[in-house]
Order: structure tokens, then sequence, then C-alpha cells
């Protein structure tokens, strides 16, 4: 059985804990996320590498000499127990943050419940609310990759760059509302950059077949097809569509999964464009998570921890421009003026201001895989955005 | 021809997961609710066979369903020959507390990401053209395959084999069938086996056609109604339910709207719980009963 994971079953159900940083005064931190149940294969990774991060910051001594108690609570993905959770960590653990790290359906009660007691929200590896980009809600901020409207941006403008033909474009969203939010305006912008969208295939998440909805799309006529789905969807309607003989190009948001799954199909008109410096890059701070993942015997692939270890710098950072000793109030005044150096895993810094919650600055690349190279290859170097 | 193509491999998914209820209903009288997750099961032990056998692929599968038979046998004489006597209701939930327990177990031990079992056995999901323009992956076509030599043979089996005579005699009335010396615990033993056997190869083709993960309990509840629009305790009736379902959802995606293909097989269940409530194949009675 996977150590690890028993470790933060443990963790998660109260038991176990790291004795070091119960015995000392620390900054205590809550995390509600989604370790297992339905959506776990997007979250679990990204809490397993903060811990990770959080465990090695706090072998190094802590921040400001003090330790990290991150408080772990598995809510499965349902919003009573991310409320529950929320009030367990305001109530009885007192802690200076709360951090969401799970479907956007659990995000209603925890944010009520952070409000109510004013404590900073952090979402990490779990979509950005519309709240956090400006002008910010005073106590909501995010450190995730992707983000509404600015990835389907990026990626229709590659789209158009990189087509030679009219674009046929076919849609491929999941029902839930915010991919199908994101598909819908992603349609629009299409028609203004002179695109035809052919089809738009809205998938509900327990579907034992994809290829119905490839047949669609691919009997519409598309010649590119933009997915900004989970995985699961992007990746099935890909491979649906390949059974298909379907031979036009396809590009969806490179989630924490793509890495490995570009290397898996080995198509080179699939495309993915994403955030995160993929570990083929492989830079110093690739090599730091690689050691540590193997040192902690970590259940995910490595491929799939650089969101989480990005969370964990942005945690460290605001708990280390805290002084000690912390309240609510003193950590979001620093996390309302923050700047993370992301060691290359983002083209740029994490930049937080007093009305930008999201980033100054969003940068994107584009891989695809290179049948030449035998290997998953960038077609685009870092693009940035102003967030606005 | 590619609509039709859907509407097999949706039906035939639908229908190797039903006949796993039925073959549990008709002989003990028990809905096992559990079954989505002894389909889960059997997908993870053709994981775990994949990396154990990798270089002999045939060997993993076999010893993969194998293994999904025997998890049934085992269940029943661990858990549910302890049941009887007790009511419907208590066995029902007992099969759900498996099924909570199996499920955790599984994420414990294989965690929430995707696994990739056919890319392990060192298959390839090819793509295959059939009539025309039509394709269909090769996971695709064992699924239509491993579905009609399931039902074929159950029907023989049941039909013609001493086993299988006994099976239809403890269903039909187990108090008759043990005076006339039939051991009911093997039946019924047998009976959870050949569920979880054919559970476990649905899971094992779906796995390979699309890859696994803890979500694919999910579709063991999507066939659910398949299983209640045909009848609980009709094979014929699975194999035509599991037909309207997946017709039913091909249809709209195809022409309708996407979004109510989820939909789509409760409406039917309940348009038929309010009209014929033990299914169109269904036994009048037995639903009474339950």
């Amino acid at each position: 059985m996977n150590k690890s994971l028993v470790t933060l079953a443990l963790l998660a159900a109260g038991i176990g804990g790291t004795p070091w940083a119960l015995a000392q005064e620390a900054y205590v931190v809550g995390l509600t996320g989604a370790l297992t149940g339905p959506v776990a294969g997007t979250y679990a990774p990204v809490i397993e590498s903060m811990k990770a991060y959080i465990d090695q910051v706090n072998l190094r001594g802590g921040v400001n000499g003090k330790p990290i108690k991150l408080l772990i609570q598995d809510n499965q993905g349902e919003p009573s127990k991310a409320a529950a959770d929320a009030k367990k960590f305001l109530s009885q653990d007192h802690v200076v943050m709360v951090i969401n790290s799970s479907a956007s359906s659990t995000y209603a009660p925890v944010i009520a419940e952070t409000k109510r007691a004013h404590v900073p929200l952090f979402f990490a590896g779990a979509v950005c609310p519309k709240e956090v980009f400006p002008p910010a809600e005073e106590l909501q901020f995010c450190s995730t990759s992707f983000a509404a409207q600015y990835d389907s941006q990026m990626a229709l403008a590659f789209i158009k760059e990189t087509a030679k033909e009219p674009v046929k474009l076919g849609l491929v969203a999941m029902a839930i509302p915010v991919s199908r939010g994101e598909i819908d305006y992603a349609e629009g912008l299409s028609k203004t950059l002179g695109m035809t969208p052919v089809e738009k295939q809205i998938v509900p998440p327990p579907t034992p077949d994809y290829t119905p909805f490839s047949t669609k799309l691919k009997e519409a006529g598309a010649n590119w097809v933009y997915s900004w789905a989970p995985w699961v969807t992007e990746i099935k309607t890909v491979e649906g569509l390949r059974k298909l003989g379907w031979s036009g190009r396809y590009i969806a948001w490179a989630h924490i999964q793509a890495e490995e799954d570009l290397a898996r199909v080995k198509d080179s008109d699939f495309y993915v464009v994403g955030a995160n410096a993929l570990f083929q890059d492989n830079l110093p701070v690739h090599s730091e998570i690689r050691e540590v993942a193997k040192k902690a015997n970590l259940t995910y692939p490595v491929q799939q921890l650089a969101e989480g270890w990005v969370s964990g710098m942005v945690l460290e950072q605001a708990l280390r421009a805290t002084a000690w000793p912390p309240t609510a109030e003193k950590v979001l005044a620093s996390m309302s003026s923050l700047k993370v150096d992301t060691k290359g895993l983002r083209g740029g810094p994490i930049e937080w201001t007093k009305s930008n919650h999201f980033r100054t600055q969003q940068y994107y690349r584009v891989w695809h895989w290179d049948t030449t190279k035998q290997a998953v290859t960038r077609v685009k170097d870092w693009t940035s955005y102003v967030v606005k | 021809m590619q609509t039709l193509i859907n509407i097999l491999v949706l039906a035939s998914i639908y229908a190797l997961i039903s006949c796993g209820y039925v073959l549990i209903y008709r002989v003990s009288r028990v809905l096992n609710l559990a079954h989505g997750e002894f389909m889960m099961l059997g997908a993870y032990g053709l994981l775990a066979t994949a990396s154990s056998f990798g270089a002999h692929p045939f060997a993993a599968v076999g010893v993969a369903s194998v293994m999904a038979l025997l998890v049934g046998v085992a269940i029943y004489f661990v858990l549910m020959r302890h049941m009887t006597g007790e009511s419907v209701l208590a066995a029902v939930l007992c099969t759900i507390a498996v099924g909570i327990l199996l499920r955790g177990l599984i994420t414990l031990t294989w965690g929430a990401q995707q696994h990739y079992p056919m890319e392990q056995l060192g298959w390839v999901n090819s793509s295959i053209s059939v009539f025309g323009d039509a394709r269909i992956s090769a996971a695709s076509l064992g699924l239509i395959i491993a579905t009609a030599v399931c039902y074929s043979g159950l029907f023989l089996f049941l039909r013609y084999t001493r086993w299988g005579i006994q099976m239809r005699a403890a269903g039909q009335n187990p108090l008759l069938a043990a005076q006339r010396g039939i051991r009911l615990n093997g039946i019924y033993a047998l009976a959870w086996g050949l569920a979880t056997f054919t559970g476990g190869i649905a899971g094992m083709l779906i796995a390979c056609d699309s890859g696994l993960q803890t979500t694919i309990v999910t579709i063991g509840l999507k066939a659910f109604p398949a299983t209640l629009v045909g009848g609980l305790d009709s094979l014929l009736g699975a194999l035509v339910g599991s037909l309207i379902i997946g017709t039913a959802e091909v249809l709209l995606i195809n022409y309708v709207d996407p979004l109510l293909s989820d939909v789509a097989p409760f409406f039917i269940l309940l348009v038929m719980l309010i009209f014929r409530p033990w299914g169109l194949f269904g036994t009048r009675e037995e639903i009474d009963r339950v």
C-alpha cells in the first residue's frame, strides 16, 4: 500500500501529524482539499506536492524561526465537508490562512466561513474564482496556473498564428459551470479572430465512451479543436477523435497530467498550452522536486508536482513576510503585497497587489510531441499577458 | 454507420455490467449496489497483473479474470452468506458498505491518478475500419465481442448445464431447491463469482479503451437504469434495456443536446417505473416482493 498516500489520509483524518511542528509554536494553516473522491486526480497531487514542499521548509528551520503547521482535511470535493473543514480550522485550530484545493462547488461555503472570520483564503491548484482578478475581493487569493479568458486568448491566438487554412473550430467543455463558461467565451472570441466555430460539445462528467462526442466534432468538419476542461475530458476527446481517424489539430489546457500523456499518445498535432514549465526543461528546481519526491516516496508522478510546488512557494513567501506572532490580519497584509520568485516554474514571478490577487502578468508556453526528436518539445516560448 | 457502432459500443458496456446485477438478483434476491466497485476492482486487478506479468499479456488478463471471479465467491462466503435470513434491506446495505470499503482501499493502494493498463500490457488500442467510413477501437470491438460471448455463454449455461439449471431452481424456489439436494451456498457463491467476473471483464475493457481512474465506478451506476428498464431478473431484459439506454444516449448526443444524454437513462427509468415497474422482461411478482 502506498505509504505516502496513507500518511496523507491519516493526516486528513486527524491521526498522526508532525510531532516537531505540533510541539512548538507554529504558523498554523488549514487546507481543505479533494484527497479522495471523483476529482482527486486533479487536486491530490497538488496537495501532496505542497505538503512535501512545506516539510522541506520545516526541515530547513521553518520561516522566521517557526515551523509551518499545515493541517490537511479531505473534503472529497463535497461542499458540506469543505464547510465543516473550514469551520473546524477557524473555530478550533485558529488558523491564520485557509487553503482550498478542491472542486469549485466547495468554494461558496469556504468563502462564507473565511469572510465571517476575516481570514485570508488561498486557492491552490484549484480554479481561480473571478474575485481574485482586479478589482480583487479583499480576502481571496490564487496561485493556480490556469485562468479563465486569458487561457482561451492564448490558445486561440496560437491557433490563428499556426493555422495555414481557414479555421473550422470544434470546442469541448465538461458539463461544469467553469468549463462551459470558458468555452462559451472562446466561441465568441473565435468569431472575432475570423474563425468559424462549427461544433461545441459539452460532455457530462461520468461518460463511459467519448466516441459519440468525438463523432459529432469530426462530422461537423472541424479542422482544429480547442478544449478547456478537466484533463479527463480533454485527453479522452482527442483520443476518441483519433480512433475515428480524425486528422485535424487539437489544443487543450496543459493540466498537471499533460506532460506524461503527451509522451504516451505521441501525437504531433496535439498541442497543450500551459503556464508551468514542464519537466523536460530540466531546471534546477525540477531536480529539487525530483529529489524531494524520491526521498518522500510521493504517490504521484513527479511531472504532476509543479503546481503544488508553486503553491508551496507562495505559502512560504506569504508567511515569511508575516512577522511573529502571526495573525490573520498580518498574513492578509503580507499577501496583499507579495512577489514570489518561482525559479523558472512560471514565466515570471507571481505578484499580488492590493487590487490583483491573481498575478499581474500571466505567462504561457505551448508544447507538443515531436516525432523527429521523440520527445515533448516547446513550440512557443513564454508569451505574457497583462492581467487587468 | 458510425452512429450505429457508437450505439453498439455503449450498449455493450451497459449490458456487460448489467448482467452482474441480474445474476445476483435473480439467484439470491440481493440487489448488489457494490457492483460498480466490483467492476472497478476487476480493472485495477488487471493493472496489478499487467505490472506483474507485463511480458505475458494474455496471462495477465487470465489471472485478473480468475481473480475477479474469486473475489465474488469470497465476498459471498465471507460476508453475504451471513445475511441469510436477514431482511433484504440488510443485505443491500451490506453491499453498500462493501462498495465504500473497496473504493477506499483502491484509492489508498493506487491513488487517484489515471492509469493505462493497455500500455502496460504492451498492446496498442488501434483504430479499426469497419463498414466504409465507420471506425472502432480494438478495445471497443473487444467489448462487443465479450458481451456477445458472455451473454451466449450465460444463456447456454443456465439452460443446458447442471449447475445452470440448479441456479435457476435456487432462484425460483430456494426452499424446494434445497429440499431436492441443491447446495444453495455453492450456487449463490457461483452467481456472485460470475457477476464479479462479468463486471470485472467490463471494467478491464473500459480501462483498456479509455484509461483507468477511480471515477470508473460511476459507469457502474449508469448501467443500473439499463438493468431496471429491462427487468431486474431477466438477462434478456438487461440486453434490451442496455440497447434502449445506449441508443437514447447516442441519438441525443447526435441530434439534440449532449447534455441530455446524462439524464436520459434516468428519465427512461422513471417512465418505466410509472408504467411497468418490473421492467420490460422482469417478473411482476418479483418486483412486488422487493
